[in-house]
């Protein structure tokens, strides 16, 4: 999948000190759009794309990258609220959002170690029925059992 | 500086004969960080996945397990450690997570602001997993 990065480069204050990213040698796959060094005054914004694919891909992968950055955002935020303000609006939320958040870390894994075609498939495929377990198993506990706020004070208070 | 205490690894894996694949790196503070926010993040969806899959599968309801693990009588220190243990992974990916977020603003790329941010990050795990650990 086609992955499109925006690299700001900086026009330091400084002078230019350099951005990590950028290295003397460049790889071929790269180098057609890296062959403009950038001047010394100038500033702005390089798009990049990475890896050759289906353009039409390329829409899918950039909002997948953008959810996925939403989601981090979103449980980043209801950590705190969570245990600030149990609520059960808060526990299946905790749970939509936590499964949410694993699965596409946990795709990301898979993308990077399973390169085969078919096995990447089925590990895939694996991984969505493990999410989507996890996602009824907490909304099994949420409803039957203790609220899931409620558990982790529960066993914090062992 | 950083690749001063990495080199030990480095030939503890020429003395092991190990495949030269990690050998061969040299091994910095933000590409050991990076395998551990990813090892966390396993670890962590691997305890949640748990946790759903036996409120589905094992019989009887969290405070009878919860009454189970009180009957053992641990004690303080060992609870201590294992709230510590459990913290510990959340906290050290969420901070590491807040890094990335902000790399993913296109803030604090630049190297010494990457190794400025990592220690950072690692004291700030160690000093709330020991405050969550506390309560």
């Amino acid at each position: 999948m086609a992955s499109v990065w925006r690299l700001s480069v900086l026009c330091g204050a400084r002078g230019g000190r350099a951005l990590f990213l950028r290295t003397p040698v460049v790889r071929p796959q790269i180098s057609a759009f890296l062959q403009d060094q950038p001047t010394p005054g100038w500033c702005g914004i390089q798009h990049i794309h990475l890896s050759p694919s289906h353009h039409s891909g390329s829409k899918a992968a950039s909002l997948h990258w953008t959810g996925e950055r939403v989601v981090s955002v979103l449980l980043l935020g209801l950590l705190p609220a969570a245990y600030l303000n149990p609520s059960s609006a808060m526990d299946y939320s905790l749970a939509a959002v936590l499964s949410l958040h694993s699965h596409w870390g946990l795709g990301q894994v898979v993308t990077d170690y399973v390169q085969k075609d078919a096995l990447q498939k089925a590990a895939k495929a694996g991984l969505l029925a493990l999410s989507a377990f996890t996602f009824a198993g907490l909304c099994y506990f949420n409803h039957h059992n203790v609220d899931i706020c409620k558990a982790v004070a529960m066993l914090w208070n062992l | 500086m950083a690749a001063l205490l990495w080199r030990p690894v480095g030939r503890y894996c020429l003395h092991g004969h190990l495949s030269p694949r990690l050998c061969i790196r040299n091994w910095s503070l933000p590409m050991a960080m990076s395998i551990v926010h990813r090892g966390t993040g396993v670890a962590l969806s691997a305890g949640v996945s748990l946790f759903g899959l036996s409120a589905l599968l094992l019989p009887g309801n969290f405070e009878s397990h919860l009454e189970l693990v009180k009957s053992l009588s641990l004690g303080p220190v060992l609870i201590h450690s294992a709230k510590f243990a459990l913290a510990f992974p959340l906290m050290y990916h969420t901070w590491n997570g807040i890094r990335h977020l902000m790399w993913d603003l296109g803030k604090g790329l630049k190297v010494p602001q990457l190794y400025q941010s990592g220690v950072a990050v690692l004291l700030l795990s160690v000093l709330s997993s020991v405050g969550l650990a506390a309560m």
